[in-house]
């Protein structure tokens, strides 16, 4: 029985793991806090699985519980570096975008969302994972109403780097 | 805001830069223990009870036959017994909070569940302090109002002492006692909530301003 769990969910979680993945991203600025955490929301994910009922969506339920782990169980790890993170995030940019102007907006970008807390790098992500402010509240157990003037506060901040 | 839209866009395509974690090593993944600050709660929150508790017990002998020359013996008695009886009143609640903490609940609900999980263990301790405070004020005050009965109860002899630099110097030494065990605890929270608490604190002190 537990065997057949274990199977289901390894297959699962295979098909779903980017977005482990994309929560490391956000919260993560190095490839080994990046598997810490991972490691962490993987074994959160399994022990909360024989509980998962079907009721919301696998993705859903994957969201709330990366998200989760990255903010509230997560402790960070000491070993993080700081300067080798952006030099990560200037490669990648330099070798997926050519636009010279655009490279730079994106650079800024990442590089504030990066010194955003963890509440609003979860705001930004479901923002960027297209998830609407239903979902976004529900994640975060705010209102609506709340998610969305903290969202729009964010925006603001990010132009206002953007264009100083 | 065009900006934002061209970072979702960059964003999304970058979903393919991502390594493929495969089925073994999902399979190794699931079979780690896990260091979430829940179970170090726990861990922690049991070592408070083991400690408390086991202070009790640590009272030598001895000490009871002084304390039954004064005929505290059937008053520290029944505080046990009322103690133990509170004692699991609190190991049932925080059982009760620690088994509601569910990973897939709103982050809000979350934090707020940890957060009375520690609460109850908490007051567990601030209940241990004021106890032995308490104690220690009625057994000393007791013990104080007849002075010759104390000192021959610590086997010391009176023509030795001066009573009055024996009172002094008895209070002294209870009051440092007090004063040192205060800072060990004040030292002990500060690291718990220092380097343990500190993320959650902060991250639910920011959900709740925005829900001000």
């Amino acid at each position: 029985m537990t065997k057949d769990l274990e199977h289901k969910f390894i297959e699962e979680f295979q098909e779903n793991q980017n977005i482990v993945h994309k929560v490391c991203r956000i919260y993560t600025n190095n490839q080994e806090a990046h598997n810490d955490l991972f490691q962490e929301i993987t074994i959160q994910l399994w022990k909360a699985y024989p509980k998962f009922r079907g009721e919301s969506k696998l993705s859903t339920w994957m969201y709330r519980i990366g998200l989760n782990t990255a903010i509230t169980l997560y402790r960070k790890s000491k070993r993080t570096i700081q300067t080798q993170d952006f030099e990560t995030v200037l490669h990648k940019i330099e070798s997926t975008e050519y636009d010279a102007t655009e490279e730079e907006q994106l650079t800024l970008m990442y590089k504030a969302i990066y010194q955003l807390s963890d509440i609003e790098k979860a705001l930004i992500f479901l923002y960027l994972e297209d998830k609407n402010y239903k979902e976004i509240s529900e994640t975060l157990g705010i209102s609506e109403v709340n998610a969305r003037v903290k969202m729009n506060r964010i925006k603001t901040r990010l132009k206002t780097i953007l264009n100083p | 805001m065009k900006e934002l839209d061209l970072l979702k866009k960059d964003w999304n395509k970058r979903t393919n830069d991502f390594p493929k974690v495969t089925y073994n090593d999902i399979y190794a993944l699931i079979h780690k223990k896990s260091s979430s600050i829940v179970k170090w709660i726990f861990v922690i929150c049991i070592v408070e009870f083991i400690f408390w508790t086991s202070l009790n017990l640590l009272i030598p002998e001895s000490y009871l036959d002084i304390y039954e020359q004064f005929h505290l013996k059937t008053f520290l008695q029944i505080s046990q017994v009322a103690h133990y009886i509170i004692l699991s009143v609190f190991i049932y609640l925080f059982y009760k909070n620690f088994k509601s903490i569910s990973v897939c609940d709103s982050t809000n609900i979350l934090m707020q569940k940890i957060i009375k999980t520690r609460k109850t263990v908490n007051c567990y301790v601030y209940y241990n302090i004021v106890l032995y405070v308490i104690i220690s004020v009625v057994l000393n005050v007791i013990m104080l109002s007849n002075p010759t009965l104390l000192i021959n109860s610590l086997g010391l002899k009176i023509k030795d002492l001066d009573p009055d630099l024996f009172l002094y110097l008895y209070i002294a030494i209870q009051t440092a006692t007090l004063f040192i065990m205060c800072g060990l605890l004040w030292l002990y929270y500060k690291i718990i909530y220092g380097i343990l608490l500190k993320k959650l604190n902060k991250n639910y002190t920011e959900l709740k301003k925005m829900e001000d």
